[in-house]
């Protein structure tokens, strides 16, 4: 269906405009290569619950690293993405986590509010503790590479 | 779906999923701007099964927090650079230290990950805006970065405070920012 609405949109993943400045989404979009947040999710990252916010950022940085080389291994072909396991304490996880504590006074866009998303305080973006999803769609619009995109709208 | 359903991060996840099992090429998070969803969305990636690309839809006015938040989890972001300065960012859309928060952020988003900008040119601004936009991305970010140059700019809410924005782009201005692209070097312009 979408090839007949957007026929400029069926080979964009192999021009070569398009491969130029985003080779590896390419490929990940074609599904060769395994998706950034795979890989976050791949990697164990070992935080104290009791930690501070500072010590949850380093332990993140160094477990960032370590999925950053291990990125490049898959994608020079060193290793084989089917071997990606789930960490049940992950990168990702550990991502998620300081995520929410940054809303406690939050500091997620430069306006920098200080608002409690936590205790339901609305910020000045209007947001506040829940994300709802006001719709969703394959969404045709968009630059060829990126068309069909599953476009998720929260608010 | 209706307005504003919250739905669990399970069952957003099953919906991405499902998404790329008909040929979804990525998932695209839009808010208004996801900025303030960020931590929803890391818990929705956590239930998910398939290999679907995430596709990071921003205005760019994001911290330096959720930056590093996204490095590692973002394979493309599309960034919508809007203003070449900051007396414009602050009186049409009331943000401060725009410049600075936005060429960070490019920077960082194409080292830590893939990049498209989108640029919508606003009538009267090629030479404040257009301009040094165009400049930056061609001299750090490199020739081939790939550019969405857009002409729909359609009269807006704070057109009554912002005289002119208060009308389309003309085909005059079109043909000039045109003219701007080719003379920047950069490569990869979509337009
Ligand atoms: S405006 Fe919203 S996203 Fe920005 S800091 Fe305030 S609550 Fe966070």
């Amino acid at each position: 269906m979408w090839r007949l609405l957007r026929p400029d949109a069926v080979d964009a993943l192999d021009d070569p405009r398009v491969l130029s400045a985003m080779p590896r989404y390419a490929r990940v979009a074609k599904g060769t290569l395994p998706a950034r947040f795979l890989i976050s999710r791949s990697i164990s990252a070992d935080w104290d619950p009791q930690g501070s916010l500072e010590e949850l950022w380093q332990v993140h940085n160094r477990s960032l690293s370590e999925a950053e080389s291990l990125m490049r291994r898959i994608d020079s072909g060193g290793m084989d993405s089917r071997e990606l396991n789930r960490e049940p304490r992950s990168l990702l996880h550990l991502k998620a986590r300081i995520g929410e504590a940054l809303m406690e006074s939050c500091v997620l866009c430069e306006r920098r509010c200080g608002k409690n998303r936590l205790n339901g305080e609305l910020g000045l973006c209007r947001v506040g503790r829940e994300t709802k999803i006001h719709s969703c769609f394959d969404h045709m619009g968009e630059e060829p590479e990126v068309v069909p995109s599953f476009t998720v709208c929260g608010s | 779906m209706d307005g504003g359903v919250p739905l669990s991060e399970m069952e957003v996840a099953r919906l991405i999923d499902r998404a790329r099992r008909r040929g979804c090429r990525n998932q695209n998070w839009v808010g208004g701007d996801p900025i303030p969803h960020i931590p929803f969305w890391l818990r929705v990636l956590l239930h998910e099964e398939e290999n679907t690309p995430v596709f990071f839809n921003t205005n760019g006015y994001y911290s330096l927090e959720a930056s590093a938040l996204l490095k590692g989890v973002v394979d493309l972001y599309k960034i919508d650079f809007k203003y070449g300065s900051d007396r414009c960012a602050e009186r049409i859309s009331g943000v401060g230290n725009y410049w600075k928060v936005l060429t960070r952020n490019l920077k960082s988003s194409k080292s830590g990950g893939e990049l498209l900008i989108r640029i919508l040119v606003l009538p009267g601004h090629l030479e404040c805006c257009l301009g040094p936009m165009l400049s930056f991305i061609a001299r750090e970010l490199g020739t081939d970065t790939r550019v969405n140059l857009m002409d729909q700019y359609a009269p807006h809410w704070r057109a009554a405070e912002c005289p002119e924005l208060r009308r389309r782009l003309s085909r005059e201005e079109w043909e000039r920012a045109l003219k701007m692209v080719s003379d920047s070097g950069l490569e990869n312009v979509i337009s």
